[in-house]
């Protein structure tokens, strides 16, 4: 077995931390640490086993704890655990396994305990393929496991952008006690980009968890559960998760708008590896003298809804929207959330990691705006 | 409007067919190496070296063949540039229709044959990544003669970043492979982000840790538009000169066939 050398910094002279070359796995391994986890769970599914294969290596090295478990079933009920006792931690899988850990997931919202998911997303459905895809949108914003909770989903274009949303992924984990994901497919798990960690070593554990399971020698014992079997405490405990949500729902929406922003006669709405195919597109579109602008959801959950309608407000009345994805029409579910009817929405979709090249978007785009 | 991709590479430049025999008898010797196998950490540049070092091979004259073996990892393999490389001639073999895309241990009948290539026959393997993508070559140890073994690194890869996990790279690549290295490749590059001074420190670093295995440093891998930087004047080794083959589904290739 090889060793994983800690990035340090061998570029003294300029003083900046070295740019590496990672993959997106490995990169969100690697930000995980510097967040803070020491406590990885897992399984291996292609295409995300770089981060479990990363993390094998590098947590002994900060004093950490890597376990394989024997199922992702397992490992989802480990990360419950480690998250009672209030430590930071992680588990990965790609979408089937992610599909297995949905029962821990709703216990783990219902306990508000703060963790980390990390969802690589291939092609399915079913065992599917091992290619890329954003199928699991509906899944990952509104599905998995059972009752009114929700999961915080981040959704990276890039390896520096997985890297910090590590970081921000666990900073709202901690805040609201509840999951978060972080949502890529296979593409963004693979390939490989220059990345700078701007947090030394490994962060900080966590800061509040005055809720959590230690040990109650000489103070009140606390109590992690998900049992209420009286309605009205129920009632009151699903009140207290929804405001919960209300708020992160207020607050932390993040988005990117790119292209023609100062006017445009289309707007595309697309994220992770789709939104990079389409600025590319884009890119090209501009030098034809075409007006097309990008809206790129970070958080997929919270949805940038208002931020959204904004940006199709700013089209002229016959302005075009169109939504593009590597799946079959769930992230246009969205869409027509923000645009509450008052357009339509042109849909672009590919599955099986089918991924569209940049001539295909353009192509299509050109033909919404009868330009070509 | 920001732009976040590179600018495409530079146009077609002409080589004459004598220089092309002469940088590829530099990196490739025709009287010696007929089985190379390109080992290395994983996501080190194995794919896109070897598929170059073909390419470069075949248009110098020689015949080439070129297995697929990485049975690790579906994404950006070699497989993915078949098309080009048969056009220009090279043999590529790897596993057909739906297990393309499969991430199965599967080594092709035709492997064996491929051992022990005809005189003036070039066989390349690109084997996966780390010990684990190596561990295929221990089944065709014992079938093969001659060969070497050449370890890309890339300095800007956390794994290959000092000169001891190289060491321990290697150790663990030979452990699994039952083969002997034989030569280090340079291929220190950030993609897009690449500069010359990051070519000339990966350069360096190759070359104390061939030194240190005792190992010759056999070629650095360049991208050609980088390629005639005068930075680069310092480097010991011959340059393989690249085109980038290997690339995420939002950059084109660099249009067109630089060499023609």
């Amino acid at each position: 077995m090889t060793t994983t050398t800690a990035p340090t910094t061998s570029e003294a002279s300029t003083g900046a931390p070295p740019k590496l070359l990672m993959k997106g796995n490995e990169a969100l391994a690697e930000a995980a640490i510097r967040a803070g986890c020491l406590h990885f769970f897992g399984y291996p599914i292609t295409p995300q086993t770089e981060v479990p294969e990363y993390l094998v290596k590098r947590l002994p090295e900060v004093g950490g704890v890597f376990v394989q478990a024997e199922s992702e079933v397992a490992a989802v009920n480990m990360v419950f655990g480690a998250a009672g006792v209030g430590v930071k931690c992680l588990t990965s899988s790609s979408s089937p396994g992610i599909s297995l850990m949905a029962e821990g997931m709703s216990y783990i919202a219902a306990c508000e305990l703060p963790c980390v998911f990390i969802n690589i997303m291939r092609a399915g459905p079913g065992l599917g393929g091992i290619l890329p895809a954003q199928s699991d949108y509906h899944q990952a914003t509104r599905g998995h496991g059972h009752g009114d909770y929700q999961v915080l989903v981040l959704a990276p274009s890039s390896v520096q952008e997985a890297a910090d949303l590590m970081l921000l992924a666990f900073e709202l984990a901690e805040k609201y006690r509840n999951p978060v994901m972080v949502c890529a497919d296979g593409m963004i798990g693979q390939m490989m980009e220059p990345v700078v960690f701007h947090a030394e070593g490994a962060g900080p554990p966590m800061a509040d968890n005055d809720w959590a399971l230690t040990g109650c020698e000489g103070r009140e014992r606390r109590i992690v559960n998900s049992l209420y079997l009286a309605p009205e405490e129920l009632h009151a405990h699903n009140l207290a998760l929804k405001e919960k949500y209300d708020r992160a729902a207020r607050d932390e929406p993040r988005w990117e708008l790119y292209g023609a922003t100062e006017g445009y006669d289309l707007l595309v709405v697309s994220f992770g590896t789709m939104a990079r195919i389409v600025k590319s597109a884009i890119d090209e579109l501009t030098d034809e003298g075409l007006r097309v602008a990008l809206f790129r959801p970070i958080t997929l959950n919270p949805f940038p809804y208002a931020a959204c309608r904004d940006a199709m407000d700013a089209l002229p009345r016959d302005g075009k929207v169109l939504d593009v994805e590597m799946s079959m029409g769930q992230l246009i579910t969205d869409v027509k959330l923000a645009a509450a009817g008052s357009r339509e929405i042109a849909f672009m979709g590919t599955a099986g990691g089918v991924v569209p090249t940049p001539d295909e978007v353009a192509a299509r785009i050109r033909e919404e705006l009868g330009a070509g | 409007m920001t732009t976040t991709q590179g600018t495409a590479g530079p146009g077609p430049v002409a080589v004459e067919p004598r220089e092309l025999r002469r940088s590829a008898a530099e990196i490739v010797d025709p009287a010696a190496a007929r089985v190379i196998a390109l080992a290395g950490g994983y996501g080190s540049g194995k794919t896109e070296v070897a598929v170059n070092l073909a390419l470069l091979l075949a248009r110098a004259g020689r015949r080439v063949q070129i297995a697929d073996l990485d049975l690790v990892n579906p994404y950006f393999r070699c497989r993915e540039a078949r098309a080009l490389m048969e056009a220009h001639g090279v043999r590529v073999v790897s596993p057909g229709g739906s297990k393309h895309w499969a991430d199965l241990p599967i080594v092709l009948p035709e492997i064996a044959g491929m051992l022990d290539p005809p005189e003036g026959t070039v066989t390349l393997f690109d084997v996966g990544g780390d010990d684990v993508g190596a561990r295929v070559l221990a089944s065709l140890q014992p079938l093969l003669d001659r060969y070497e073994l050449w370890l890309v690194l890339n300095a800007r890869r956390p794994a290959d970043a000092t000169v001891a996990a190289c060491r321990e790279l290697r150790a663990a690549i030979e452990g699994s492979s039952r083969l002997t290295a034989t030569g280090v490749v340079a291929n220190a590059h950030l993609a897009d982000e690449t500069t010359p001074d990051v070519i000339v420190d990966g350069w360096r670093h190759a070359r104390r840790a061939a030194d240190d295995m005792d190992l010759p440093l056999r070629f650095v891998a360049v991208m050609d538009a980088l390629a005639g930087s005068p930075e680069l004047d310092v480097l010991d080794a011959p340059l393989l000169r690249m085109d980038r083959h290997m690339l995420p589904p939002w950059r084109r290739p660099a249009t067109g066939d630089r060499h023609g």
